[in-house]
């Protein structure tokens, strides 16, 4: 191995990047518009839920229990009260809130009863005197196309609920309470979680696109013809293809974490040279496979048509979205051979857990070990002669 | 038609090539000479290309074997003593032409001067000093094609493999490719040219004459043209075709 002769082959195939502006920009901005619509569209937990009030209790406002609860469910951002509806109207409030439900109009309505505080009230007694009453209830007529909203009012409303009974006014509270204390991620929020797993699968789709189309085009223009008649061997080749691509993936991770660091102040809790690192031997690794793949594909048509054979099963089963433990028991095992799940999980543990090299040497001896075995194949493919 | 063998120069014993049975280049026997500028000629399909990348080492031989300054092809010792053009015009079109020699250059561990030094004269030889900054993207065909042969000589090879060189050049420059070649085999550099412009192999000290991957003839253009009491070296193959049956 020569280093020259690496290097001419890597600044070669950064230098035809370079004159391509619409490709760079490509690199830059794909990675950054990745981080950007993730971050903003999964960052979050739904808002402005559009929901009607109907308040049919009896008890004077002032110590009514359901206005007690409708005013603290007024400073939740979740929920968006659209109207209170009292019986004082000329039609029914509960078919009018419940039509609006059932037209799709606003998401849910709470129906307080005529009798709810006085319900409560007794309830309450009951429990200090130790004698049996049947709770105080209210109904939320809800709409359940989508079991997220459904569980994030439902929580919304069990809040506000607790709320007003540990108020000062009627000081209950639950005899048991689970007290959560976090090993990790004490401020982490969804895209915390996401902005590692959106790296990784940045770093493998541009390394895997442009080192196959390369060399695709290499071998169709005849340009490793020429390249194979001269001293440059198969084994610099290929070390100079994963020199190029692999800083490119690099390029992009920096761009990803900037970005993720000045718009969704995230906090890196380890070493960020270490999360490069991980990102660089799994993109050597992608392009080693991809550099195996070309030798399949007549064109670059041909060529392309692998992208979405690798993409799908490392998007839905590495845990970039979600955890795998939620993948299906059967096709679970299917994530232990996806090298994006140990770059990930390793880029995770730096990022959130804050672990250094010592802790997450495993993923990385995977990576490598991927890395090594992919080139070594690609470069023994190259030494095969017709 | 015996020919003394210098020390450099390019043997071929027995050299057959199949492809899925069907046989691209049929127990070629070959000598050539250090300093001899060769030509291979013969129809599409004859086996002059197959020939040529089993020389460069790109092709491995069915049966027989040949040798590149004494070492057995594929070489490895001596490979940045060779070049090969492919037919195709290989270079990078995503890069300018100086990024391209410069490539190639580095292949070849050149160091700065001696590269500055050559890019300068090849430049100068294939009439593309002014084009030297623009994208290959951006040339003429013609240009490209100039652009890959200065690729291929950049490291001032010994023996040069060219695959029809002067394909799609002007025929004022392909005037001066030949006179460049002359030059070349004036310092004792060896140079195999497959072409499939007759005319052009005149101007060759040995002509091979290849059809259905085998060599149907071989020697110096007068040779050939008595030995078939021809005019031109079309007439000449067309003649020893002939001879040879289908």
């Amino acid at each position: 191995m020569k280093l020259q002769r690496i290097l001419a082959v890597a600044r070669k195939n950064l230098r035809s990047l370079r004159h391509d502006k619409r490709t760079v920009g490509f690199l830059v901005l794909m990675p950054l518009l990745m981080i950007s619509v993730f971050g903003y569209a999964f960052g979050g937990d739904p808002k402005d839920l559009r929901v009607y009030v109907v308040n049919l209790d009896q008890t004077p406002a002032n110590e009514s229990l359901a206005v007690s609860i409708i005013s603290d469910l007024s400073t939740r951002s979740t929920l968006k009260i659209s109207k209170v509806l009292d019986g004082a109207g000329p039609s029914d409030p509960v078919d009018l809130a419940q039509k609006k439900v059932k037209d799709a109009d606003i998401k849910a309505a709470i129906i307080f009863g005529a009798n709810f505080t006085r319900d409560a009230r007794f309830a309450l007694a009951s429990i200090r005197n130790s004698t049996h009453a049947l709770p105080a209830s209210f109904v939320v007529y809800i709409d359940g196309t989508n079991p997220n909203i459904v569980q994030t009012i439902m929580t919304d409303i069990q809040k506000s609920v607790q709320k007003v009974l540990v108020s000062p006014t009627l000081g209950i509270s639950s005899p048991i309470v689970a007290v959560p204390q976090l090993a990790y991620g004490q401020d982490a929020r969804f895209i915390d979680f996401f902005a590692p797993g959106m790296m990784g699968l940045a770093a493998m789709m541009v390394t895997f696109m442009l080192s196959i189309i390369s060399f695709v085009h290499e071998r169709t223009a005849s340009t490793l013809d020429r390249l194979l008649s001269t001293p440059v061997t198969e084994g610099e080749i290929v070390a100079g293809y994963a020199i190029a691509f692999g800083l490119v993936g690099l390029i992009q991770s920096i761009v990803i974490i900037t970005a993720a660091v000045l718009l969704f102040q995230i906090t890196i809790h380890g070493s960020v040279l270490l999360v490069l690192l991980i990102v660089f031997v799994f993109g050597v690794g992608t392009q080693g496979l991809a550099f195996l793949l070309s030798s399949l594909a007549k064109n670059e048509f041909q060529a392309i048509q692998f992208f979405p054979i690798i993409l799908f099963p490392s998007i839905l089963l590495s845990g970039v979205f979600w955890p795998i433990e939620a993948v299906p028991e059967l096709i679970r095992p299917v994530s232990s051979f996806i090298p994006l799940t140990y770059a990930v999980d390793a880029m995770r543990s730096v990022m959130i857990r804050g672990w250094g090299i010592g802790n997450i040497w495993w993923d990385l001896l995977v990576l490598a070990a991927f890395a090594s075995v992919m080139l070594a194949l690609s470069a023994y493919g190259l030494k095969k002669r017709g | 038609m015996t020919r003394e063998l210098e020390p450099h120069s390019i043997h071929l014993k027995k050299l057959t090539k199949d492809f899925d049975g069907l046989t691209a280049v049929s127990n070629l026997d070959m000598s050539i000479s250090k300093g001899t500028l060769y030509g291979l000629i013969g129809p599409n399909g004859s086996g002059k290309t197959t020939t040529i990348k089993m020389l460069v080492g790109l092709l491995k031989a069915t049966s027989g074997e040949a040798t590149i300054l004494g070492e057995k092809v594929p070489i490895k010792k001596n490979i940045a003593k060779i070049s090969y053009m492919p037919q195709e015009t290989a270079v990078y079109s995503e890069l300018t032409v100086h990024e391209n020699l410069e490539m190639f250059a580095g292949l070849y561990s050149m160091d700065k001067e001696s590269f500055a030094r050559r890019e300068n004269e090849l430049l100068s030889m294939t009439d593309l000093d002014e084009r030297k900054d623009s994208l290959v993207s951006q040339l003429s065909g013609g240009m490209r094609h100039r652009t890959s042969l200065a690729c291929s000589l950049i490291h001032d090879p010994e023996i040069m493999f060219l695959d029809e060189p002067t394909v799609g050049v002007d025929p004022e420059l392909r005037v001066g490719f030949w006179k460049y070649f002359s030059d070349l085999k004036a310092k004792g550099k060896t140079i195999i040219i497959t072409t499939h412009y007759m005319d052009e192999a005149n101007r060759c000290d040995i002509v091979g004459m290849m059809r259905m991957g085998r060599l149907i003839a071989e020697g110096t253009p007068k040779e050939l043209l008595k030995s078939t009491n021809t005019p031109d070296l079309e007439s000449a193959f067309l003649a020893f075709a002939k001879r040879t049956g289908p």
